[in-house]
């Protein structure tokens, strides 16, 4: 009885040997059987045989695509032991079976298939049974249908018809797919039966689990099937083959053969698939489709039934992907988090072939994921993926530089920036990386010192091709144009418009094609008032590119500036028949139409643009079904940004920049935060800024704490909050949602407002600021505008009081100095009067009615020398302004 | 142009007028065959003053309106060309002859809206034909009113047809990951709202729709207009630009404006071109649209593009001749090719941490438990990580020997030398110690990288068993500790010149004090972080440290 159990037991070891593949047990196992029982003499045969020729399969692997080479001296053995066990006939028929399987495998493994075939015909590899199998016994057939496969591959064609060819690739491919299903089947057996062992706490579990490693035949068996199907061009098949491999629950051993094909089938579904010949994992294959080559169509559906299959994954709500990119985007996610898994993290010299592949492996992945998601624009998404890949990133420079350019894709300015930096130190030659990182600096972040520091690395940095060297000297322009918008010294301001004027003619004399550069002069001759000049370079710039929205506002504001309104109006709505949509120009528009056609006609043009607005932002609204995902909603906002992407707060021109930049990036959190350290320029090391801002937004240390840009940014930042906080108080206001569509929606009713103004209607005026400052009711503007109402109104108090808050929120706002000075002036209270237009004309030295109230302050003051040279410079100054500030044309790289 | 080519054209314009009813599906079919058609077809719209432009464009649309696939297929394949002369046209202004172009497109484009907006119609047209654009009912809504094109962002934290969440375990789990859980939707274009005329400012929402719809049928486009798609796209990104001459491309002169989604667009069908035929054309179009999108600082182009060139299989397809599809797979071996001691981002998170308390890696507690949550890891922490690891090739030698080409470890190998023969320097002792220890108790990133890289450098090295390995571990623990601070004042000259100093033991520890003064300052202004308690504790740690230090 025990011994009997022992016996058992003794043949329990065995399979479980057999299936984990240890071979060197087997001997010893083999040893203590031979002692039980004569007649397990042949079963020992059996297995010494196995053992020993898998034994040495293991010590000399094969190459994939290398033939065996005939017959092996250590393989007489193996002869030997199966020819001894077949011949005596005393074994069970399930273990004839496996005698004959394992004498079919040396046969092919010494190169005879013709012998190895007709064994596999002799036991009939199709009518063994896969239920109940023991996981060792699964091995074997999957592995014999391999090899079938394989010598099927390895025999010449006994005739050349071609219909006989197809039977017999199909007869091929067939043993193949069965030989990977079975695999895929004993994989999965074993991984349950070890996950048994383990919970059992039997004797041995597994430390060899780990060291599981497919054998060349299964491995052959999982591949070799797709692989003939793309040979032949077969697309169809080869998709449904992968898929059918993908969709079998995986196991440990399984994984990394997974992420393979997982990129792989996503690769081919980028490269080879469209949208319309797509077919989902769980549809029927279409039976005729162009991915397959017309000469060598055939079933797209499988041919072959097995008693028992993998299993798969299964479950009521489970995600199947429903076009093409979506299928390659899921597989490269799971692709990406196994690849991602294997990332070597240690340097030491023994590993760098490993780092180097994990490296490949992943880069290959995460390039794939780029072109899928940026397919449909999910920047955001994939800037987060490629965060991931940054553990690989050291010193690679492909890794660094994509991650920078998701972020600036996702409009993460202050991060990008960061990323290109190291990118700019990793590939120091290469122009155009610190042209981006400038480019960013000078747009929504307003970095005015690093944009300079970078647009001077591409200017300096030896030869490079002249249009680069052209964006380069533009960049410089740029930087220096809004610095000088932003400096408070008149003497800088000079000192910078004229570097910005001469890095643009570098510019433009370096690429005389680019109408950027033409423009971009011609808008720096037009702020520093050369009009002439610059009606030259802007009728250039048109030549060029004729219908750049931006060169024709300019034409427009430059006949302004020449009292041409007529002429001004008439550009003004050529560019408005291009750009129907376009805000800045709609607002210029009003301006003149209010002196050429009258008000009536601007009234008309309010209640147009409102219409438009409408229009925009409401046709985007019906996507409210997917609200809750934030993705959507930004998607929207960004394409909506795009075709009006800049919108200066219009009556302000210094502090055009920031409104744009406020509306643009900076999450709605930032701003938050940010204001509440009013007045005082962004610190980096502010703790709560720091620990608050997701960004990383360290900001460039300004140093310029007098710097008019930073105190505008602070006000316009307090506007936003303070608006916000008040708006938030009034439940019918809008909240969520990009800020820029309220902030045009405020800037029209209050354009509206100022038309009224202009006609002596207080009441219809003062209703229309009421809906501005129902969006932004501490916005400087609507302060302002109420002061002009209450002047218009006679109420010379209440008017100054309302300038007086306009000014607190925003000190630097010239209108309201100027007429609160007015007033004040009115009021005799002169050197108050001369101390605020004395400030304003340092904030904007080009405002004519400035100088004028100055002059008429001074020559209230008695002091008619300097009152006369106030009067003539305002008088000049007239003489060559525009209708709105030239400043308001947005400025970017 | 030539009469025959003339000839063929008016046949084909001719014929298709009387053409019954019944015969058109075979009339369709049999087009495809009619090479010489096409390339007439191709070079009357390249002649913008041709007399047959306008009938041509007419009969085009003609076909695009039918209800027989292959007919709209057929008009389809042009669509590359007829976007180059209508851009061309315009930026030249001559708005008279590309007027029927511009006509046509904005035809096209209706109609794929009308498409989107008149389901019932679509919907029977269907049923007439099944396999015609099947992607088109999927953009629709149950009420049949939508006007977007949408999918479905997949989400590794749900399970799907070929994943379970929990097998990939908490990996995908990071903030991100979290932040949409579950499968979210996403619009990525439209609405597309009817137009009546192309203007500057709708004029590549247009065109990029256009795009859209023919790269969603590129698999159903001959290989004539995949290779006119490669070429318009390379004339489109150079022409005004210097590299035109590179390229001798005639006629206009004028640079085409572009927008960066259209530029996206395009490069779908690149891609697409290289791996069915048209290898060569392609690789120019991809070189000019990098180009392009580097000069005109579009990120978005920038970043497909470089993925498809990076992405690119190396020299292997090359060689095979033009026209053929490669699109092939082979067998990879598929047991994993890293080795089994190599630390992987997976076998790290499977160590357990234990804390010596003589030896290397003493460390705060508060490190550990930062360390659990280390997945959302930050850039520089997987930089300097590496940084340090890779330190530790020098083991066996002696660190102060360090090569000093590496920028970042300028500044490590004075200081380690100096910390480790100065064991009585009590004033750098203190200073290192009160540094890790402020170090330790604020909580930022920086620290969990730090974290981070001292495990990564204890897994890979063996047991601490002799002492001189547990001095190397010191020091890579000590130098990763500098890495941080070279982060934060890798500009510092001092730490850059004493870098030079490798040799002399006097020197070093000269450098290590001084160093460490000057880390002082840095210090001081994160002493307000450290809780006054905790840094009380951490103090009577530190001396362990110095214990290890003494043993050489």
């Amino acid at each position: 009885m025990a011994a009997k159990k022992a016996g058992s037991r003794l043949e329990v070891e065995i399979e479980r040997c057999r299936s984990e593949c240890q071979w060197e047990r087997i001997h010893e196992l083999v040893k203590q059987l031979s002692v039980k029982l004569i007649s397990n003499d042949d079963m020992a045969e059996l297995l010494m045989g196995e053992a020993k020729l898998e034994q040495y399969l293991k010590d000399n692997p094969f190459k994939q695509g290398v033939s065996p080479r005939g017959p092996r001296p250590k393989l007489i053995d193996v002869r030997k032991h199966l020819t001894a066990a077949l011949d005596r006939g005393n074994l069970k028929p399930d273990f004839m079976q496996e005698a004959n399987m394992i004498m079919a495998k040396l046969n092919y493994v010494e190169g005879d298939y013709q012998e190895a075939l007709s064994v596999y015909n002799r036991v009939g590899l199709d009518d063994l049974q896969l239920v109940a199998a023991p996981p060792y016994k699964l091995r074997m057939i999957a592995e014999a249908f391999a090899t079938k496969g394989l010598c099927l591959e390895k025999l010449p064609l006994s005739s050349s018809t071609n219909s006989l060819h197809v039977d017999r690739d199909q007869e091929i491919i067939t043993c193949y797919e069965k030989a990977g299903d079975i695999a895929l089947l004993y994989l999965q057996e074993m991984e349950r039966v070890q996950t048994a062992n383990i919970q059992n706490r039997s004797p041995k579990p597994g430390p060899t689990s780990q060291d599981q490693e497919l054998s060349f035949f299964l491995e052959t068996g999982l591949q070799r099937a797709h692989v003939i199907y793309f040979k032949n061009g077969n697309l169809t098949r080869g998709v449904g083959r992968f898929r059918e491999i993908l969709r079998a629950v995986e196991t440990r051993t399984t994984q990394n053969l997974r992420m393979t094909i997982a990129r792989q089938l996503a690769e081919i579904l980028l490269r080879g698939m469209c949208e319309q010949s797509y077919w989902n994992p769980l549809e029927d294959p279409p039976n005729q489709s162009p991915l397959d080559d017309p000469l060598r169509q055939g079933l797209n559906t499988k041919c072959y039934a097995l008693s028992r299959r993998p299993r798969v994954y299964m479950g009521e709500n489970i995600f199947c992907p429903q076009e093409n990119t979506e299928e390659a985007l899921l597989l490269l996610l799971i692709s990406e988090s196994m690849a991602n898994r294997d990332a070597v993290l240690s340097r030491i010299p023994e590993h760098k072939n490993d780092r180097i592949i994990s490296l490949q492996s992943a880069s290959v992945v995460y390039d794939l994921l780029t072109i899928a998601l940026g397919r449909r624009g999910q920047y955001e998404m994939l800037s987060e993926c490629l965060e991931r890949a940054m553990k690989f990133a050291f010193e690679e420079f492909h890794l660094w530089y994509q991650f920078a350019l998701s972020l600036m894709a996702a409009g993460k300015s202050a991060r990008a920036v960061k990323v290109l930096k190291e990118c700019i130190r990793l590939k120091p030659e290469d122009a155009t990386i610190p042209l981006l990182a400038a480019k960013l600096c000078m747009g929504s972040l307003h970095w005015m010192d690093e944009a300079e520091r970078f647009a001077k690395m591409v200017v300096d940095c030896g030869e490079k091709s002249s249009e680069f060297k052209a964006k380069g000297h533009l960049a410089l322009g740029l930087t220096y144009s809004l610095q000088a918008s932003d400096a408070s010294l008149r003497g800088m301001q000079e000192d910078l418009q004229r570097k910005a004027l001469l890095a643009f003619q570098r510019a433009h004399s370096l690429s005389p094609t680019d109408h950027l550069a033409a423009f971009y002069l011609a808008l720096q001759l037009a702020i520093s008032r050369q009009i002439p000049e610059a009606l030259g370079y802007v009728r250039q710039a048109l030549q060029l590119q004729g219908d750049d929205s931006n060169s024709l506002h300019l034409l427009a504001l430059l006949l302004s500036a020449q009292k041409h309104y007529h002429d001004a109006l008439n550009i003004i709505d050529m560019a408005l028949s291009e750009y129907p949509e376009n805000f800045i120009l709609l607002f210029t528009k009003v301006k003149l139409e209010s002196l050429c056609r009258g008000p009536d006609e601007a009234l008309l043009t309010c209640k147009h643009m409102l219409q438009i607005w409408k229009s925009c932002y409401n046709l985007t609204n019906p996507s409210d079904s997917g609200r809750g995902s934030s993705l959507l909603d930004r998607a929207i906002a960004d394409r909506r940004q795009l075709n009006t992407i800049t919108l200066p707060d219009f009556s302000d021109p210094e502090t055009a920049s920031d409104s744009s930049s406020l509306s643009r990036a900076d999450s709605p959190l930032h701003l938050f935060v940010s204001t509440h350290l009013p007045l005082s320029p962004p610190k980096s090391d502010h703790p709560l800024k720091t620990c608050v801002d997701t960004e990383l937004s360290c900001g460039p240390p300004d140093p310029r704490l007098r710097s008019i840009h930073a105190t505008s940014i602070a006000a316009s930042r307090v506007e936003q909050a303070l608006s916000e906080v008040a708006s938030s108080l009034q439940s019918s206001a809008p909240k969520q949602g990009p800020l820029h569509p309220w902030m045009t929606l405020a800037q029209i009713w209050l354009h509206a407002a100022e038309v009224y103004i202009g006609i002596g209607k207080p009441a219809e005026a003062s209703a229309c600021i009421q809906e501005a400052a129902n969006l932004f009711p501490m916005s400087h503007n609507v302060l302002y505008m109420r002061g002009q109402v209450a002047e218009l109104r006679g109420n010379i108090d209440e008017a100054k009081r309302w300038y007086e808050e306009a000014l607190s929120i925003s000190p630097t706002h010239v209108k309201s100095m100027q007429r609160l000075s007015l007033i004040l002036h009115h009021l005799g209270r002169y050197s108050l009067a001369e101390k605020i237009l004395r400030d304003a004309v340092q904030v904007n030295s080009t405002a004519h009615d400035v100088w004028n109230s100055l002059g008429e302050v001074l020559q209230a003051q008695g002091n008619d020398d300097a009152a006369t040279e106030c009067f003539l410079t305002a008088l000049e100054l007239e003489a060559s302004s525009p209708i709105v500030p030239f400043t308001i044309i947005p400025r970017v790289l | 142009m030539v009469t025959t080519e003339k000839g063929v054209v008016d046949d084909w314009l001719s014929e298709f007028k009387i053409l019954p009813e019944a015969s058109i599906t075979n009339y369709a079919s049999s087009l495809k065959e009619r090479s010489s058609l096409v390339s007439a077809i191709y070079e009357v719209i390249q002649e913008p003053h041709s007399e047959l432009l306008e009938p041509v464009c007419h009969q085009l649309f003609e076909f695009y309106r039918s209800r027989e696939k292959l007919l709209r297929t057929f008009t389809l394949q042009f669509l590359p060309e007829l976007i180059w002369c209508y851009l061309s046209l315009s930026s030249g202004r001559d708005l008279q002859s590309s007027g029927c172009i511009e006509a046509l497109l904005l035809s096209i484009y209706n109609l794929f809206c009308n498409h989107v907006l008149e389901p019932r119609t679509y919907l029977k047209r269907e049923k007439i034909l099944r396999n015609l654009n099947v992607s088109f009912l999927e953009i629709m809504d149950d009420d049949g009113q939508s006007k977007i094109m949408a999918f479905t962002i997949p989400s590794l934290s749900k399970p799907s047809v070929y994943h379970e969440p929990s097998s990939i375990g908490s990996m995908a789990l990071t903030e991100g990951a979290l932040s949409q859980h579950g499968l979210s939707r996403v619009v990525y274009s439209g609405p597309h709202p009817q137009r009546e005329m192309l203007t500057a400012q709708n004029r590549f929402e247009v065109l990029t729709f256009l795009l859209l719809c023919y790269n969603s049928a590129l698999n159903f486009m001959p290989t004539v207009s995949l290779r006119s798609l490669c070429q318009i796209c390379s004339r489109l990104c150079v022409c005004g630009y210097p590299r035109q001459h590179a390229r001798k491309y005639m006629g206009i002169k004028n640079r085409v404006p572009v927008s960066s989604e259209f530029m996206v667009q395009l490069l779908t069908g690149i891609y697409y071109a290289f791996y069915n035929g048209e290898w060569d054309a392609a690789r120019r179009a991809l070189d000019d649209v990098l180009y392009r999108a580097q000069l005109e600082l579009f990120p978005e182009p920038l970043l497909v593009a470089n993925a498809i060139k990076a992405s690119l299989p190396q020299g292997a397809i090359r060689g095979t001749k033009a026209g053929t599809k490669c699109i092939q797979v082979e067998i990879t071996p598929a047991s994993s090719r890293i080795s089994r001691n190599a630390v992987t981002s997976m076998s790290i998170r499977g160590h357990r941490w234990k804390r010596h308390d003589t030896a290397d890696l003493t460390l705060p507690e508060e490190l550990t438990e930062i360390s659990e949550v280390d997945e959302g890891f930050c850039s520089r922490a997987a930089s300097s990580s590496s940084q340090s690891a890779m330190s530790q090739s020098s083991s066996s030698g002696s660190f102060s020997r360090h090569p000093l080409g590496k920028a970042q470890r300028r500044s490590t190998g004075g200081r380690i030398g100096g910390k480790e023969r100065d064991p009585f320097g009590d004033s750098c002792r203190e200073h290192l110690c009160r540094k890790q220890n402020q170090r330790a108790l604020s909580e930022n990133l920086e620290l969990v990288s730090l974290k981070r890289l001292t495990l990564t450098t204890s897994q890979s090295l063996p047991k601490p068993g002799s002492h001189s390995l547990a001095r190397t571990a010191t020091s890579v623990f000590s130098k990763s500790f500098e890495q941080m601070s070279g982060v934060a004042s890798s500009h510092n000259p001092v730490s850059a010149s004493t870098a030079g100093t490798g040799a002399g033991k006097e020197k070093n520890r000269f450098s290590a004090c001084s160093l460490q003064e000057e880390k002082l300052i840095y210090i001081s202004e994160r002493t307000e972080l450290a809780v006054p308690g905790k840094h009380q504790q951490c103090q009577q740690r530190s001396p362990s440290i110095c214990i290890t230090l003494s043993t050489d």
